[in-house]
Order: structure tokens, then C-alpha cells, then sequence
């Protein structure tokens, strides 16, 4: 039993880190209205980020703030520079580029850590186990869990109670009328792709520690998040939270049952998702 | 432009450049191993254009049906004694096969989520190639991919052991299947194509059943790459599982759109750069995918036809300087 429980909440806190990656890529679509691809090489840099800064620093509670800043700064550089040339071209064209801009990051990636993964050691306040009568659970995937639980009500209040987050929500419905009511939208479509990218570079550094750093995770990152939207519902925060846990239960549910297939399992329940019902548990036709 | 002409001749200027390029190929390159690799991509990415440049739909899958068709030929062929032909055309229908089910599937969504669909089902059809490693060798590849002779009606045409050899042969499937994609995409089915590329609501409004015009486009882009898959497989006399990886979805999509979409000779030419370069650079610095990078980026903002649209406006440029604008003008009044 206590085993069920123990992979229960191994798979609440990985569908948590999914939700982070999946709820940037929500928002900067529900905005932007254009996927990005570069997501999970975003999350890449963010887990690489954490790797030097906590072998520089020893601080992983530094890495935690700084890398996810970091990476969100340099979204909001490659918006400014890049993406925002595209606005005006149809939806593949953001693809490719954000596709050629997740090319260079892993590339430069390898060429600047090798090719062989990394290691990130817990952090030593949250070494150990937490004990409760006969059962036990890894400390550090705890505050994972409650972090990430912290991070998402803050968000969802971000985006609910804050006038940024009005913007964010009336923009997705209509960036045009938003703009011509005299809102920056420039400005706002910058910050907003620097938010989701920041998240997706969030959830690197927190499971940087759990899965350690692997130059190629990119790929299984993105098409992972695309599992997550598929599964909610694009441009949701409860679908990106439902279809987060959901995956990341089966994922480790399966781990017991069947370890090789679990991966391929996610992939064959999004399959059934998408037979059933096409737009998504959530979804808007 | 006259349409009607092209479409009645096989052998148009077009076929004929084709043609050229594929004759001067093994004379101009190192090596004809080279150049075979640069006709197998051609495939792939040709597979790939008339999903992208003609019907508009930007496909994450094509590793699927490239990895599937070098894995069922390599199969066929090692546990059922298939020779050359059977085995393509086995690899051929699996390409189609796995492509009519993630069509299936995929095209229930458009846009964005058709997008996010074929690279998440790339990605499923990775690991499990990965998990089902008693066939294919999972991580270490199908080792000792056999290359069959070549044989017609029970006589032995050539034993394709040499490089040209296999790559002769390799460059008649080419041109076979250059030619069935031109006649495809001249057809009043490769027109609706276009249609449904330019404006899928008003396809449908006119009565076009689209789905089933892009699954068709589909299973036709599944069965070229599975071929393509399958030759590469035999070139290797190996299959690697980086075939079925969504890398390689990428690569195949990258030298489509910089060699050009909408233009199959832009295939041709894309292909065989990106696979010349990552020749020329791979062993001196690992890291070339840099490039390709930052070459996908250029061409979607500065050079959205590829280079094959610019290699078409030097062409152009060069035909009105010759004939002058008088002529020109002369020229569009009798057409008139």
C-alpha cells in the first residue's frame, strides 16, 4: 500500500513540474497565439543554470531564483529580437523559428557543458526523508510538491486578481482591441512570453535535483508539455493542472507496473484522449 | 503559366533539372555514398514538402514513417528473406500504413494542435521502438542490415555491392518517384490540395471532403519517406534508432523549408546542401547544428521560399535582362 502512496506522490510532483512547463506554454499561446517550441530547451537551460550555479555557489536556494530569472531574461531578449519580427506571418513560421531557436540552445548547450549529463545534488536542508509512522518519502520532493503548489496559486492569482493578468486574459481573447484601448501590447506580449518561458526554466531547476541534467531532454520535455495541452486543452490553467497530474500519475503508476513503458504509456492515453474527445478533457472546440 | 502543357509532358524543365542534378551528382562529389545520402533526404524531404509546401500541413511525424519503413524493410528482409524490391515496397506500405494512423488521428485536429499531435505521436513511436528492442535493437540500432542484389523476373540486374551501383539504383527510384509527386501535384486531387493549403473552410464549403484529401496527402508523404527510410537503412547496412527520433522529423522539416517549399526541385536542392555541409563540418566541430539553427531562422524571415526561391528570382532576373522590357511587354500583349 505505503508503495502506491510513495509513487502517488512521486506522480503529484512530477505532474507539478509538467503543470509549470505546460502553464507557459499555455499562457504564451492563449497571448501570443503561437506555440513554443523553444520550451523545452528553455527548460534545459534552466536545469543547467542550477547545475553551475550550485557547483559555483554550493546555494541551491540562489540557483532556484536566479536561473529562472535568468532564462526568463533571455526569453525577453529573444522576443525583442527575434520573435517579435514574426507577429505579422502565419503560425508555422513561429514554429520554425522558435524550433531554430531550440536548436541553437541545445547545441550551444552541449558545447558549453558536453554531452554527458549532469548530476545536481539535493540541497542539504532538504536531504533525507520525511517520516510519518511507517512511511517514508524523500524531503526534497515534498517541497517540490508544496512549492509547486505555492507557485501555481500565486500565479493563478497573478492572473486572476492583478490588473497584468486582466491584460493577459482580455489580450487573449482580443490583443487588438487591448492595444487600441491604449495598452503597450508590445510590452505586454514581451513580458508575458518572458513569464511562461521563466516557468518552463522553473521547472528545470526543480527537477534538476530529481532527474539530474541530460542534453537531448529538450525534445522529451516539449512533447511531454504537448501530452499536458493536448490532454487539458490549450490556453487553460486548470487544464494545464489537470492534465499535469494526470500525466504524471500514469507516469509513475505505470513505473511500478510495467518501467519500460511508462513513457510510452502517456503517449497511448493521450492517443485514446484525442479518439474520445478531440478538443481535449477541457477543451473549446 | 500554362498548366495544362506541364502537366501533359513528363519530361518538363523541371523533371529535366532534376535529372541533370542527379547524373552530375556522383561526378562532382567526393563520393558516391555521398550523394546517395543526398538522394535518400531528397526523398524524405520531398515526402515532406507535399505535406508542408502543398497542403499546409507542418508535419512533426515524418521520422515515423522514415524510421518504420527502415525497420520493416531491415525486418523483412532479415527474417523473411525479402529481396530489394519486396522489401521496399514493404517499407512502403508500412510508411503508408503508420502514416493513414497518425493522420487519422492527427487530422481529427487542425493547426496548432495537428502540430503538437504528429511530434508527441513521433515521439511515442520512439520509445516504442525503444521498448519492442528484441526487433530493433533498441539503443545499438538493427545491426547487419543486409543489401539484396537487384533482381527482375529472376535475372540478377546488378549485385548494388559498389557505391555507384546502389547509387544508380537509388537514383531511377529517385526520378520514379520525382515524376509520380510532379504528376501528383499537377492532378486536379494535388489542386485541391493547394485549395485546402490556401483555405481549408472554403475547400470544404465547395464540397471537398478535406480530411480525406489530406489523409490521401498523407498516406502519399508516409509511403515516399518510408522508402526513403528503407534505402538509407540499406546504404548503412544498419538502423539506427536516432532514425525514428524526432531529430530527424526535424532534419527531414529543416532542409525542406530551406531548400524551398512548394517547389520539388527545392528538395532536392535543400537536401542535398544541409546533407553536404554536415559532411563537410561534422567531424571538425561537432556543434554544426548551430548552424542549421540559425539558417532556419534566416530563411523564415528573409527568404520565406528557401533557396530555391532564390535560386527561381535569379533565374527570372537573368530571363528579363535578356529579353528586355519592350519585348516583354510585347510578349504580354499577344498573350492577352
Amino acid at each position: 500500500m505505503s508503495l502506491y502512496l510513495f509513487q502517488a506522490l512521486n506522480g503529484i510532483g512530477l505532474g507539478m513540474i509538467y503543470f509549470l512547463i505546460s502553464v507557459g506554454l499555455t499562457i504564451i499561446f492563449g497571448l501570443l497565439n503561437f506555440v513554443n517550441f523553444a520550451h523545452g530547451a528553455y527548460y534545459l537551460l534552466g536545469s543547467y543554470l542550477c547545475f553551475t550555479l550550485v557547483s559555483l555557489t554550493g546555494n541551491f536556494w540562489l540557483a532556484l531564483v536566479v536561473a529562472p530569472v535568468a532564462v526568463a531574461m533571455l526569453a525577453w531578449v529573444t522576443e525583442k529580437t527575434l520573435i517579435r519580427r514574426a507577429y505579422h506571418l502565419p503560425h508555422t513560421f513561429h514554429i520554425l523559428i522558435t524550433l531554430g531557436i531550440a536548436l541553437i540552445i541545445q547545441e550551444l548547450s552541449i558545447a558549453v557543458w558536453g554531452p554527458i549529463g549532469k548530476t545536481v545534488a539535493v540541497p542539504e536542508a532538504l536531504s533525507g526523508v520525511f517520516r510519518m509512522g511507517d512511511f517514508f518519502y524523500p524531503k526534497y520532493r515534498l517541497f517540490v510538491i508544496l512549492f509547486t503548489a505555492v507557485i501555481a496559486v500565486g500565479l493563478w492569482l497573478l492572473l486572476e486578481r492583478t490588473r497584468f493578468g486582466a491584460l493577459v486574459r482580455a489580450g487573449s481573447e482580443d490583443a487588438e482591441t487591448v492595444s487600441l484601448l491604449g495598452t503597450h501590447i508590445h510590452k505586454l506580449f514581451a513580458l508575458t512570453f518572458a513569464l511562461g518561458v521563466g516557468l518552463a526554466g522553473l521547472a528545470g531547476v526543480l527537477a534538476a535535483p530529481i532527474r539530474g541534467v541530460h542534453p537531448f531532454i529538450g525534445p522529451e520535455v516539449l512533447g511531454l508539455a504537448f501530452v499536458v495541452v493536448v490532454i487539458g486543452g490549450m490556453g487553460s490553467f486548470s487544464g494545464a493542472l489537470v492534465g499535469g497530474l494526470l500525466v504524471g500519475l500514469v507516469q509513475s503508476m505505470m513505473t511500478t507496473i510495467w518501467p519500460q513503458g511508462a513513457s510510452l504509456m502517456i503517449y497511448g492515453a493521450m492517443a485514446v484522449v484525442i479518439l474520445l474527445r478531440p478538443y481535449g478533457l477541457f477543451g473549446r472546440a | 503559366m500554362n498548366t495544362s502543357k506541364k502537366q501533359a509532358s513528363i519530361f518538363s524543365g523541371v523533371t529535366l533539372a532534376a535529372l541533370a542534378a542527379v547524373v552530375l551528382m556522383p561526378l562532382l562529389l567526393p563520393s558516391a555514398t555521398l550523394a546517395t545520402e543526398i538522394l535518400i533526404f531528397a526523398l524524405a524531404a520531398l515526402g515532406c514538402n507535399l505535406l508542408l509546401g502543398y497542403t499546409g500541413l507542418l508535419s512533426f511525424g515524418q521520422a515515423i514513417f522514415f524510421g518504420g519503413g527502415a525497420y520493416v524493410a531491415s525486418l523483412t528482409m532479415i527474417h523473411l528473406g525479402f529481396g530489394l524490391l519486396g522489401a521496399l515496397f514493404a517499407a512502403m506500405i508500412a510508411g503508408a500504413a503508420l502514416a493513414a494512423l497518425v493522420g487519422l488521428l492527427a487530422i481529427r485536429r487542425t493547426g496548432i494542435y495537428f502540430v503538437m499531435l504528429t511530434l508527441a505521436f513521433t515521439q511515442m513511436a520512439y520509445f516504442l521502438a525503444y521498448t519492442l528492442s528484441d526487433w530493433t535493437g533498441g539503443d545499438n540500432g538493427l545491426l547487419d542490415v543486409p543489401r539484396p542484389p537487384l533482381t527482375l523476373f529472376g535475372f540478377e540486374i546488378s549485385d548494388l555491392t559498389s557505391s555507384y551501383a546502389f547509387y544508380t539504383f537509388v537514383a531511377v527510384m529517385f526520378m520514379l518517384i520525382f515524376v509520380f509527386a510532379r504528376r501528383v501535384i499537377h492532378s486536379p486531387f494535388g489542386t485541391t490540395l493547394v485549395a485546402i493549403r490556401e483555405n481549408e473552410g472554403r475547400a470544404s464549403a465547395v464540397g471537398f471532403s478535406t480530411n480525406h484529401f489530406k489523409l490521401l496527402a498523407f498516406v502519399i508523404s508516409g509511403g515516399i519517406t518510408g522508402i526513403a527510410g528503407a534505402l538509407y537503412a540499406m546504404l548503412l547496412n544498419f538502423a539506427p534508432l536516432s532514425n525514428i527520433e524526432l531529430l530527424m522529423s526535424e532534419n527531414i522539416l529543416i532542409m525542406t523549408i530551406i531548400g524551398g517549399t512548394g517547389s520539388l526541385l527545392g528538395s532536392l536542392l535543400g537536401a542535398g546542401s544541409i546533407v553536404m555541409l554536415g559532411d563537410l563540418l561534422s567531424s571538425v566541430w561537432p556543434r554544426w547544428m548551430i548552424i542549421l539553427g540559425i539558417a532556419l531562422i534566416a530563411v523564415v524571415l528573409f527568404m520565406p521560399s528557401g533557396l530555391w526561391g532564390g535560386v527561381e528570382s535569379l533565374i527570372k532576373r537573368w530571363k528579363e535582362r535578356r529579353s528586355g522590357a519592350s519585348e516583354k511587354a510585347a510578349k504580354e500583349a499577344e498573350a492577352k
